[in-house]
């Protein structure tokens, strides 16, 4: 699902922020990402996602080779990995429901077809209740599974969550990991950015450690090393 | 098809929305897009004016050759049929020394004291002359270097300097109110350019947000540009009607003060843009649109890579 092939990434010849690294995750695994900060982590999810160009190696993102991926593929990548981030990055002056259609908009969806995908997948992460809400009427938590319903309207075949809990206190990072589980359940690749130990030793799947760069460690059923 | 309106109509919605959201930046744009296609507008009135002023004068102007009192009536007239041959001539007519007087008595009809002076006089003070018009007035100035180069002993005077004069004149005055015009306008047309450009600058940075969440979720690039060359449309159009009814308004203050000036002719300001409309004012907002629509673009590429 997702392959690296010894990428690097430079943000110039100084900064060396990706070193040679090599992974591959399959489909409908549940991985943890972990390592300090500043290690790289974001660097490497915004290679996945197109965001930043990739120094040397390959990626393949579901068999696709996005290495030299054009401005005009972006957008088609982007719908095919759902992506969340610490800082939630909702529009203030919309609703949780609203939020979530203006992903289906932008993209030039129909209005019945926005009006049949938000409220489910509002409903997938628990929130039908409160979908009338602006983000500021509502818990980090819940705007965190606001993001989460957002990445899921295209149905992407994987997840990215870089620090999905970083700004939450421990219930609520319990539950928007246990909605990732949930989610992984269904089929969804998912791939978890943190540097939160318990939260990685509880999980008990797959964890790659990152340091300075370079892949330090693969373990199949991992603990925080670190 | 269906798709692309559906995603024009999401376009244009979001456009409205931009150019409420910052509703002062928009009108600073469309007033300045208003200064722009009013100065445009006004240079074509200035042309269409001095146009038909030089047609007109062109039109009055007949040119005198004043004859010699003692001229004899076979010389005069073979001088009339050497004129006449001349290829800028449409016209030669012969005014006798009696006609000439009984028309100067028409003129000044309600004049008495030069009836009384006339009286006066026991000698006719007037001289015959022939009365030549111009077949193009285009070619003026040839007739005038082919009058003047004629040789003949009844010619008394042969004074053209005048009518020369007065056309160049109103040429000159054309010209410095066309060239000035040209350059204001072009110098507003800059100003928007500028104003356009930094008013999507402005656009892209207050809605960076919302931008960088539309990249995040893949939208395509005609919903991230699109409602800011939209925007430009929008601006075009608004100024485009400001200016149409500012500018007729004011044509029909300006049409009596020109009804008195071009009496007899037949000149109406309004009714030229009226019946030029469309080329006039279509062209401009189609070209205001363009221009827009490449600033936008232009502020838009730079930016919006958030
Ligand atoms: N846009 C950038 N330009 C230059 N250097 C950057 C940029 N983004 C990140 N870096 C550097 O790359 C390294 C990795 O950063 P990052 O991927 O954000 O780490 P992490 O997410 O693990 O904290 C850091 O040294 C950081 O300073
Ligand atoms: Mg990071």
């Amino acid at each position: 699902m997702i392959k690296l092939k010894n990428v690097s990434k430079f943000y110039d010849p100084n900064v060396v922020a990706i070193d040679d690294i090599s992974f591959h995750i399959k489909p409908g695994e549940f991985v943890s990402l972990v390592g300090q900060s500043g290690t790289g982590k974001t660097t490497l999810v915004k290679l996945l996602i197109g965001e930043e160009r990739i120094s040397r190696g390959e990626i393949f993102v579901g068999g696709w080779n996005i290495t030299k991926i054009g401005q005009s593929d972006i957008p088609y990548l982007r719908r095919q990995i759902g992506v969340i981030f610490q800082d939630f990055k909702l529009l203030p002056k919309k609703t949780l429901l609203e939020n979530v259609e203006f992903a289906l908009q932008v993209c030039g969806k129909p209005m019945a077809k926005i009006k049949k995908i938000a409220p489910q997948v509002i409903k997938i992460v628990g929130l039908e209740n409160k979908m009338h809400r602006y983000p500021h009427e509502v818990s980090g938590g819940e705007k965190q599974r606001t993001a989460i319903a957002r990445s899921l309207v295209y149905q992407p075949k994987i997840l990215l969550a870089d620090e999905p809990t970083g700004n939450l206190d421990s219930i609520n990072a319990k539950e928007i990991i246990d909605l990732l589980l949930k989610i992984n359940s269904f089929g969804t690749t998912v791939v978890l950015v943190t540097h939160n130990r318990d939260i990685v030793n509880k999980l008990r799947r797959r964890v790659l450690t990152l340091h300075e760069g370079r892949l330090v460690s693969d373990q199949a059923v991992g603990k925080y090393i670190i | 098809m269906a798709h692309f309106l559906l995603s024009l109509g999401r376009v244009i919605k979001f456009s409205f929305q931009d150019v409420l959201r910052n509703i002062w930046l928009s009108l600073i744009t469309i007033m300045i897009l208003i200064l722009t296609l009013s100065s445009v507008n006004l240079l074509l009135a200035v042309r269409a004016i001095s146009g038909a002023a030089i047609g007109t004068v062109k039109e009055k102007v007949d040119i005198n050759l004043y004859l010699r009192t003692t001229a004899e009536h076979d010389k005069i007239m073979a001088l009339k049929a050497q004129i006449s041959s001349l290829s800028d001539v449409k016209e030669v007519r012969y005014v006798s020394q009696d006609e000439a007087l009984s028309v100067f008595r028409q003129e000044h009809v309600n004049d008495p004291q030069i009836i009384e002076a006339l009286k006066e006089l026991d000698k006719n003070p007037l001289t015959p002359s022939l009365v030549i018009k111009p077949k193009n007035s285009d070619n003026f100035n040839d007739l005038i270097n082919e009058l003047n180069k004629l040789e003949s002993p009844i010619i008394e005077s042969r004074n053209f300097e005048d009518h020369r004069l007065m056309l160049s004149k109103i040429n000159a005055i054309t010209k410095r109110v066309s060239d000035t015009g040209f350059v204001v306008s072009l110098v507003f047309m800059s100003i928007t350019l500028l104003v356009i450009y930094n008013t999507v600058r402005v656009g892209i940075y207050t809605h960076r947000n919302e931008i960088a969440i539309m990249r995040l979720v893949g939208a395509s690039n005609r919903f991230i540009k699109g409602p800011f060359l939209v925007s430009g449309v929008i601006y075009s159009l608004i100024s485009m009607l400001v200016v149409i009814f500012g500018f007729f308004l004011f044509l029909n203050l300006l049409q009596p003060y020109l009804e008195t000036f071009f009496t007899g002719y037949n000149f109406n300001i309004i009714s030229y843009f009226t019946t030029n409309f469309w080329p006039i004012f279509g062209l401009e907002f189609l070209a205001a649109s363009v221009v827009n629509m490449l600033a936008s673009l232009v502020a838009a590429s730079k930016y919006s890579h958030v």
